[in-house]
């Protein structure tokens, strides 16, 4: 989205470097994340994009070994401050996985859980309020209106993950993070998710992740591609894909590695 | 004998498999493809000889002793004799043969023991010599039969499941016949001492019941206000209870320690010592109970004006408590380590914190497996036996008083059993009675645990 013809960057990365024990996992990354745009990162496996994307909302403070380095400004605000609490930070950023994780709950429960933690509910009223809005923004409501209170796992993949997605923006995040979250689906409910990521751009800012060129063309307005731990190129994904400056890239998506 | 014989037989076997399969390497050597590797044909010749073998074994045990018998007891045919005392003679002429014999001997018996030695040894001559020439045939036969394109996989596997499939029928024949052997003593039981009386009465002496002279007629009416179970009952699942109150708490919440705060490095070393606990003989938690914690509450409670018991309730559950511990701490850990990190991941990315996650997602997904340790836990509690024996008294006191010392349907049977006991007494029978209410509470307590798993299992995949 323009603003007076400037671009809002949402997300600025500086100098991020990303270490699993001993190892470099990511080096040197500087990428800017424009506002209700859809960002993919896009390189081969292990090329690191996934630990970026878990970077930007500190989901690696759960890998035991995982150290962050570097400056990922959120709102004016370094997220890899000491004083960023990590609770507040994922209620502005969410995520959704590579397989389905809907929890083994109903699905009324699967999407009231965020609402609950962050106490945004004052009735059960306004809760299942949330609930319809999620879900008919997930593109689920139709589907599931009738059997809210059914285990959220009895459902089909694609609509697992639609739920996972309604999950995700039951807090109203500004960010939401996707981790290949088509990988597990097939065609048709890839397209489904999709459709719904377009729609979703709208109110948040998105980054996916995606192994699909395919993909990454048809959802995303920027691209960032990415190749043993580096940044080599992002911009408008137009360029990317038509015009890429770099010989790395340009080989990737005619598909000569990777 | 038995011993060289059985011997041979085994080499035997570890013979013919490296027979079969030099056979079947011959055949490879001439370029013919095998239908299995050639250790199956090795296989196969081994079970060809095991499978003889068997069965002549099985055979000679079940009629050698008939035969031998009837064979003694033809020289007594026509002699007037009873069958009871035709049994007696058969054991005198056993117990002679073995030099065991103490009694008058006489001329007839000597002879017949002779006879018996002699049956024997030809028995164990003609069955090793038919066992082995039998084998040797059978292997000669399937040696010749194997051929390159001959099925020795498909016998082989189908006689590994058949050995597989004898040894669980072993284990649960094996049940079926402990529950039989249980029911039909309680059943005598309750033929002198009526359900009722053993149910609902208040009152357990059954050394009383050693009064009786063995001379004097059976009078149930005596026996009234003796095997009142209701005390035992009361004191086991009060000690159980009190066993649960330490070890629920204290084993779930070091499970749940373990599985998601814990480092590696902590988990590694702290997950062993907590299981050494489990390894630690119950006598030893007995003793301790008894001992050491017994007389240390009892210190702390008269000096606070409490009337403490050295042989307490609290005492024996509080150390049970802890015998159980490890049970539960570790089967939780491992339910809840086995839910799907991705779950974790989920409920952390929606900002929850971890004790959040812990209790609204991990524990419910984990809830049926903790449920099972739990009461696994309970069942080891109703069941334990030393602890209680040598730490909560003997005396079956009706009481819901943790300081007081009372007993239970373990330490019960222990006591009825240690010492002289005559078969059909009531009082041996007893025993069985309770070891009978003792497995209905426990199977009635599984059954309850599948059900509440079912109904309450929140599937993850």
């Amino acid at each position: 989205m323009k603003k007076n013809g400037v671009k809002m960057i949402k997300i600025n990365s500086k100098n991020v470097d990303v270490f699993y024990g001993k190892k470099q996992a990511l080096f040197n990354i500087n990428l800017d994340i424009e506002e209700n745009q859809v960002t993919a990162l896009i390189g081969p496996s292990g090329c690191g994009k996934s630990t970026f994307l878990r970077c930007l909302n500190r989901m690696n403070d759960v890998i035991d070994i995982c150290r962050v380095k570097g400056q990922i400004i959120i709102n004016d605000f370094d997220i890899n401050d000491k004083s960023c609490d990590v609770v507040r930070l994922r209620e502005k950023i969410g995520m959704v996985f590579q397989k389905p994780n809907p929890f083994p709950k109903t699905i009324y429960e699967n999407i009231s859980y965020g609402p609950t933690i962050h106490g945004m509910a004052q009735s059960k009223n306004e809760m299942d309020e949330i609930v319809e809005t999620s879900l008919k923004k997930a593109a689920l409501w139709e589907e599931v209106k009738d059997r809210l209170h059914e285990p959220g796992t009895g459902l089909s993949g694609g609509q697992q993950q639609r739920l996972c997605i309604a999950r995700a923006i039951s807090v109203k995040p500004e960010v939401i993070l996707m981790d290949e979250p088509c990988s597990a689906l097939d065609p048709i409910a890839t397209a489904q998710i999709e459709e719904l990521i377009d729609e979703l751009k709208k109110d948040h800012t998105i980054i996916i992740v995606t192994h699909s060129m395919a993909q990454a063309a048809r959802v995303s307005q920027n691209t960032g591609f990415f190749h043993l731990g580096e940044l080599i190129e992002h911009g408008s994904t137009d360029k990317i894909f038509k015009n890429p400056e770099n010989k790395k890239t340009q080989d990737y998506i005619t598909g000569r590695f990777g | 004998m038995n011993l060289i014989l059985f011997t041979f037989i085994v080499l035997l076997g570890f013979t013919s498999y490296y027979f079969g399969r030099r056979k079947a390497y011959t055949i490879q050597s001439t370029n013919k493809r095998l239908t299995a590797l050639p250790q199956f044909y090795g296989y196969y010749l081994a079970i060809w000889c095991a499978i003889p073998a068997f069965i002549i074994f099985s055979l000679w045990a079940i009629f050698e002793p008939t035969i031998v018998k009837l064979l003694i007891l033809s020289d007594y045919s026509n002699q007037g004799y009873l069958d009871d005392e035709l049994n007696l003679i058969y054991e005198k002429t056993k117990a002679l043969s073995r030099g065991q014999f103490t009694g008058e001997i006489t001329p007839f018996i000597e002879a017949s023991a002779e006879k018996y030695l002699s049956l024997r040894s030809i028995a164990q001559s003609s069955k090793a010599v038919i066992v082995l020439s039998i084998i040797i045939a059978s292997v000669a036969y399937a040696y010749k039969k194997i051929s390159s394109n001959s099925k020795t996989r498909e016998p082989v596997e189908k006689f590994l499941k058949a050995v597989l499939f004898t040894a669980s029928l072993a284990a649960i024949l094996t049940t079926v016949g402990i529950v039989f052997s249980l029911i039909f003593q309680t059943i005598d039981f309750f033929k002198v001492i009526p359900l009722f009386d053993f149910v609902f009465g208040t009152h357990w002496y059954p050394a009383k019941a050693f009064v009786r002279d063995s001379s004097e007629a059976l009078d149930p009416t005596m026996y009234s206000d003796t095997f009142g179970a209701v005390p035992i009952f009361a004191g086991t699942f009060f000690i159980a209870f009190i066993a649960m109150c330490v070890a629920i708490p204290i084993g779930l919440m070091s499970g749940i320690y373990l599985a998601e705060y814990a480092s590696v490095k902590v988990r590694q070393y702290a997950k062993p010592l907590i299981e050494i606990l489990a390894g630690i003989p119950t006598v030893v938690y007995g003793f301790f109970a008894a001992l050491t914690v017994g007389p240390f509450l009892k210190e702390i409670g008269n000096s606070m004006g409490l009337d403490v018991s050295a042989e307490s309730a609290l005492a024996a559950g509080g150390v049970m408590g802890i015998m159980i511990i490890p049970f539960i701490s570790s089967l939780s850990d491992d339910v809840i380590t086995s839910v799907p990190q991705s779950l974790r991941d989920g409920s952390y990315a929606m900002g929850a914190t971890k004790s959040e996650t812990i209790k609204k997602v991990i524990f419910p997904a984990a809830l049926p497996g903790i449920v099972g340790s739990i009461l696994l836990g309970v069942s080891r509690a109703i069941g334990e036996t030393m602890i209680v024996v040598m730490a909560s008294g003997l005396a079956a006191n009706l009481t819901l008083n943790p300081l007081e010392s009372t007993s239970t349907i373990t330490a019960q049977i222990v006591v009825i059993l240690i010492g002289d006991q005559a078969f059909g007494d009531p009082k041996t029978q007893a025993a069985f009675a309770l070891g009978m209410s003792l497995f209905l509470v426990t199977l009635c307590l599984n059954i309850v645990a599948l059900r509440v798993v079912k109904k309450y299992r929140e599937k993850y995949e």
